[in-house]
């Protein structure tokens, strides 16, 4: 019982940040200009972008989902609080029309949309490597959030493939919660940070009369220099960020 | 390609005739009472005794069953092999294969979260089957939810068809011009590039436009709209919604006390 009311107290300053978050943008404002007409017509197109990638890769067999590709796109021109709508409703339209087992799992792309954005905000979306930061920092988030979805509505071993890792873990003897969490700091990763890179790519083709319409255009300007550098050193920091990830599942698998 | 991106269909029955909000109401009644009821026999209770009989109440159980072959028991036959082969729980071992060795304890585990998660979907599925998406955001726009909302729900389940039919498209043109799409990894993976680019752009050069648009038939106008299509709301949807909720908080209570 005491781990259960450990967590409920992790939960509940979760909801504490967001509302928090939620109030200050509402106060100052920025809300309103976040969500203006364009941006309300930007979300269904991103919504369809997110699910008809998600089936090209079916089709190509590629081992990664990359189904919120336009959930980053929105959440850099259009804010954490658009990109997070955009998430949710992802998620939900995903369960109404496609396969219903998506519906649990809104929460994560909430959070994919609201770390994306804000990390954008702070300015980590300008260049090759800054967006290879984002992208693990959102695996990060979305592997922390994916865990108490998997533990409490799946008992830890969820539909996907992944599971069989979870599965491994769980016969090397480690706790349910262990064995999710580090399941998805090793799959989370390689997804997302290749979302965040796609969606760089994309806001790179824009034009600029379409960007300056968005809300948010400064958070699209790229930063200067030879774009074949910035990709060695995205490479880099993607090495480092992985080195980074193994040393974090030791900690979690040995303590 | 599916021509009309929805599971709804169109039936005369009890449970058509419902208010959209009632039947969301027990759709997420139903999942609540699964997951939280403390006995370990209420989720099969609950298929035996609420899903079933509203897919037949409401006419679609053909179109349940068959989903249920397609999305649901795939899923759950999944959760369940790999739950009652891999929890680790402590009990009576049923039998051993090399590093195999199910419980008692895990096998019972796993067959009541595998219900569960079916009671869930079941539920979902119903719902989604017996209730038009119009219907839902005309009803709840009308209960205060923002029109941007019910705006962004409808046109995505417009665009979406558009959207796979245009990807469709630009695969068969990428492939007539040699893309390939079918060898090693990094030639599928280089591929994704040249099929992405032109769907995503081609697709956010109408975001403009259609902006303007909307904008001319007041999108962004707060006075209240009016709406062509009545919803019905009786006593009896009031009831049954406050009878869930009643239900709901009773589970709850028996959840914290009882275990």
């Amino acid at each position: 019982m005491s781990i259960i009311s450990e967590n409920a107290v992790y939960f509940i300053i979760a909801v504490a940040i967001i509302v928090i978050l939620l109030v200050w943008s509402y106060v100052t404002g920025r809300m309103r200009k976040d969500f203006s007409t364009t941006t309300w017509v930007l979300i269904p197109v991103a919504i369809a972008i997110n699910i008809a990638i998600g089936q090209i890769v079916v089709t190509l067999k590629l081992p990664v989902f990359l189904d919120s590709i336009g959930t980053v796109l929105v959440a850099v021109v259009a804010g954490p609080w658009a990109g997070a709508l955009t998430g949710t409703l992802s998620n939900i339209i995903w369960g109404a029309t496609i396969d219903p087992n998506a519906f649990p799992w809104f929460p994560v792309a909430f959070f994919i949309g609201l770390v994306s954005g804000l990390m954008a905000n702070a300015g980590w979306f300008k260049n090759w490597w800054k967006v290879a930061v984002t992208g693990f920092v959102v695996a990060l988030a979305s592997a922390i959030v994916s865990t108490p979805i998997a533990v409490y509505l799946y008992g830890g071993i969820t539909a996907s493939g992944s599971s069989f890792i979870t599965a491994y873990l769980l016969q090397t003897g480690q706790g349910v919660v262990q064995a999710v969490l580090s399941t998805g700091f090793l799959v989370e990763p390689v997804d997302k940070i290749t979302t965040a890179m796609l969606a760089f790519a994309i806001i790179q083709g824009l034009s600029k009369r379409f960007v300056a319409r968005l809300p948010r255009p400064e958070n699209a300007e790229v930063e200067g220099g030879a774009s074949q550098t910035q990709l060695f050193i995205a490479i880099g920091v993607v090495i480092l960020l992985v080195l980074f990830a193994a040393f974090m599942l030791g900690n979690i698998l040995g303590g | 390609m599916q021509e009309r991106l929805s599971f709804y269909k169109k039936r005369e029955s009890a449970v058509h005739r419902l208010n959209p909000l009632s039947k969301l109401t027990l759709a997420l009644g139903i999942v609540f009472v699964s997951f939280l009821s403390p006995y370990y026999w209420t989720p099969h209770l609950l298929i035996l005794f609420a899903v079933i009989p509203l897919s037949l109440l409401g006419k679609v159980l053909r179109e349940y069953i068959n989903a249920m072959l397609r999305l649901i028991l795939p899923t759950a036959g999944f959760l369940f092999i790999m739950q009652a082969l891999f929890q680790p729980l402590e009990g009576v071992e049923l039998f051993r294969f090399g590093f195999l060795h199910p419980t008692q304890e895990s096998v019972l585990f796993a067959f009541a979260n595998a219900t569960r998660i079916v009671v869930m979907v079941s539920s979902f599925t119903i719902f989604l089957l017996t209730t038009h998406p119009n219907e839902l955001m005309t009803d709840l726009t009308r209960r205060g939810l923002p029109g941007q909302f019910a705006y962004v729900i409808i046109s995505t389940l417009q665009i979406i068809p558009q959207m796979q039919a245009k990807a469709q498209t630009i695969i068969a043109a990428q492939r007539s011009r040699g893309l390939d799409t079918e060898s090693t990894f990094f030639k599928r993976a280089g591929s994704l590039i040249p099929l992405v680019g032109p769907l995503v752009f081609g697709s956010l050069v109408e975001v403009e436009e259609r902006a303007i648009a909307i904008e001319a038939r007041g999108f962004t106008s707060t006075r209240v709209k009016t709406s062509l299509n009545s919803i019905p709301d009786t006593n009896k949807d009031k009831l049954i919604r406050w009878s869930l909720i009643v239900i709901i908080i009773v589970t709850l209570a028996s959840r914290i006390w009882l275990s």
